[in-house]
C-alpha cells in the first residue's frame, strides 16, 4: 500500500462507467480503498457535468457505494440527480475524482460541441473550486468504433485533448494514455469488459498516487 | 430579463418542433448533444431601455452597464427564431436561424429615430480554462479598423476589426489595462473589465462615432440548459 492516498476522504463521481457492478464503482473504488482511502462513489448513467450542478433527472439509472458498503443500483426510468454541492456537504471530501467524457463528446455529431462541453465542465469545476477542494478529472477510454454509440477514436482523442485544457483547476488524467485504441475490448462500443475496468481502475489509482501529493495538503 | 427572452424564443421553437424533437427527461429544451446546441444573446447598446418581443414573451432590456447584455442562452439550432425589437416607435424584426455550435449576439444600437440591429455570428473554438478569451465587437460604422490594446505600450491584442464583425484572441489571465482605438494609437478609450480571470470570456463592444468611440465591456455568461 502506498501511503499517498491513505487517510483521504475521496468522493468519486461519474457516468455510466460507474453504474454497474464490476465497472469503476467496483474496481476503482476497491483500488482506492486498498490504498487506505475512505471512498464514496456515485454514478449517474447518461449524466453530463451540468447534471451534477443543476438538479434534474437521469433516465438509465444511478448507483452509489459508500466506503465498505454494498453497491446500490437504482434502475428506475426517472431518478432525481445528486448534486455535487450536496455530496460535498455530506462527505466533506479532501479529494474529488470526476470520471466523465463519453456523455458530452457529441459522438455521431459532425461538429465537436466545444462551447456546450465547456459550459458543462466549467459549471461543475466552478462549484468544486468554490469549496476549495482539489479535484482530478478522468477522461474517457478509447472504447470501440462502429457501435450504436457512434464512438470513434478520433473523437475520443479530440475530447481528451479538449478536456486537458478545460477542466482546470482540476488536474486531468488522460485515459487514452493507458492503452492503445482497441486494446481494451468493449461490450457495446462504450462500456468495457471486466478486465478493462480492472485495468482502468488500476491505472487511474496509479495516476492519483502521483498527482495527489501536489493537490492534497494534509494538516 | 433578456436571458429569459432567448429562452422563450427557444421554447417557441421547441413547440414548433414538438413532433420531431423531444426533450430528455426533466429538460425544457432539446438542446445539447445529441440534439445539437447553439447560443443566443441580446445586448442593448443604446442609451435607453429597449423592448424585445417574441411570440411567447415581451421583455425590456435596460441600458445600464450591469444589465445591458444578457447571457448566451442555449437554443435549438436549425430553427427560425422570430420576434421584434422596439425602441420608442421604431421596430426592427428578429428572424435568425442559428447553426450548430454557433454563438450569436444580437446587438441593438442607435436611437429611436435610427434604430439598428446587428447580428454578430461566430463559432468559437478557444474555450480554455487556463486562458482568457477577449472578443472585440465593432458596432461603430465610423471605426474602420477597431483595435484592442493592452498596457501602457499599447500592445495590439486584437487588430483590424471591421464594423459589424468580431475579433477574438486568447490571452494569459493577467491584470493589465485594456483600451480600444480606431487605428490611431494616440486616441484610445479605456476598457473597464477588471482583472482577467482564467477560464472566463469577455466581450468589448465599440459603438458611437469613429472619432469618439464609446466602449462597453463585460464578462460573458453562458446559461445552463435549465429553465
Amino acid at each position: 500500500m502506498n501511503a499517498v492516498l491513505a487517510g483521504l476522504a475521496i468522493l468519486v463521481i461519474g457516468d455510466s462507467h460507474m453504474v454497474t457492478r464490476d465497472y469503476l464503482i467496483t474496481t476503482l473504488h476497491n483500488d482506492l480503498m486498498e490504498q487506505g482511502a475512505t471512498v464514496y462513489t456515485y454514478g449517474m448513467c447518461g449524466a453530463n457535468a451540468g447534471d451534477w450542478v443543476y438538479p434534474t433527472t437521469v433516465s438509465c439509472g444511478r448507483a452509489v457505494r459508500l466506503d465498505k458498503g454494498e453497491t446500490m443500483i437504482d434502475r428506475r426510468p426517472s431518478i432525481p440527480t445528486w448534486t455535487v454541492d450536496a455530496l460535498i456537504n455530506e462527505h466533506h471530501p479532501n479529494l474529488i475524482v470526476i470520471e466523465m467524457g463519453d456523455t458530452m463528446a457529441g459522438y455521431g455529431q459532425a461538429a465537436f460541441p466545444q462551447g456546450w462541453i465547456y459550459q458543462q465542465v466549467h459549471a461543475l469545476t466552478g462549484r468544486i473550486a468554490a469549496k476549495n477542494i482539489p479535484c482530478v478529472w478522468v477522461g474517457p477510454p478509447w472504447g470501440s468504433e462502429g457501435s450504436t454509440y457512434h464512438k470513434t477514436f478520433a473523437r475520443v482523442k479530440e475530447m481528451s485533448e479538449f478536456l486537458a485544457t478545460a477542466v482546470a483547476p482540476c488536474k486531468f488524467i488522460d485515459s487514452t494514455q493507458f492503452s492503445k485504441p482497441g486494446d481494451w475490448p468493449t461490450i457495446d462500443g462504450q462500456h468495457l469488459t471486466s478486465s478493462g475496468y480492472r485495468a482502468w481502475g488500476q491505472d487511474i489509482t496509479a495516476q492519483l498516487d502521483q498527482i495527489a501529493p501536489q493537490l492534497v495538503h494534509r494538516p | 430579463m433578456p436571458r429569459s427572452l432567448a429562452r422563450m424564443i427557444g421554447a417557441l421553437a421547441l413547440m414548433a418542433l414538438a413532433n420531431t424533437a423531444v426533450a430528455a427527461d426533466g429538460r425544457l429544451y432539446p438542446s445539447g448533444p445529441p440534439n445539437g446546441v447553439a447560443y443566443l444573446r441580446f445586448v442593448n447598446l443604446t442609451s435607453a431601455d429597449v423592448t424585445v418581443v417574441s411570440p411567447a414573451a415581451k421583455i425590456t432590456i435596460p441600458s445600464d452597464d450591469a444589465h445591458r447584455a444578457g447571457e448566451f442562452d442555449p437554443v435549438t439550432p436549425g430553427v427560425a427564431l422570430t420576434g421584434s425589437i422596439q425602441f420608442g416607435e421604431a421596430t426592427k424584426p428578429i428572424d435568425v436561424t442559428l447553426q450548430q455550435n454557433e454563438f450569436v449576439t444580437v446587438a441593438i444600437t442607435g436611437t429611436a429615430d435610427a434604430l439598428q440591429v446587428t447580428l454578430l455570428r461566430e463559432t468559437p473554438t478557444d474555450f480554455n480554462a487556463l486562458k482568457t478569451s477577449l472578443a472585440l465587437f465593432n458596432l461603430d460604422q465610423g471605426c474602420a479598423k477597431a483595435q484592442l490594446l493592452a498596457g501602457d505600450q499599447h500592445l495590439v491584442v486584437v487588430s483590424n476589426v471591421a464594423p459589424g464583425s468580431i475579433g477574438r484572441r486568447m490571452v494569459n489571465p493577467v491584470d493589465i489595462g485594456l483600451a480600444v482605438s480606431c487605428g490611431d494609437a494616440a486616441q484610445t478609450v479605456p476598457v473597464k473589465l477588471g482583472g482577467l480571470v482564467a477560464g472566463e470570456r469577455y466581450s468589448v463592444f465599440v459603438v458611437g462615432s469613429g472619432s469618439t468611440p464609446q466602449v462597453m465591456g463585460q464578462r460573458d455568461e453562458q446559461a445552463p440548459f435549465r429553465p
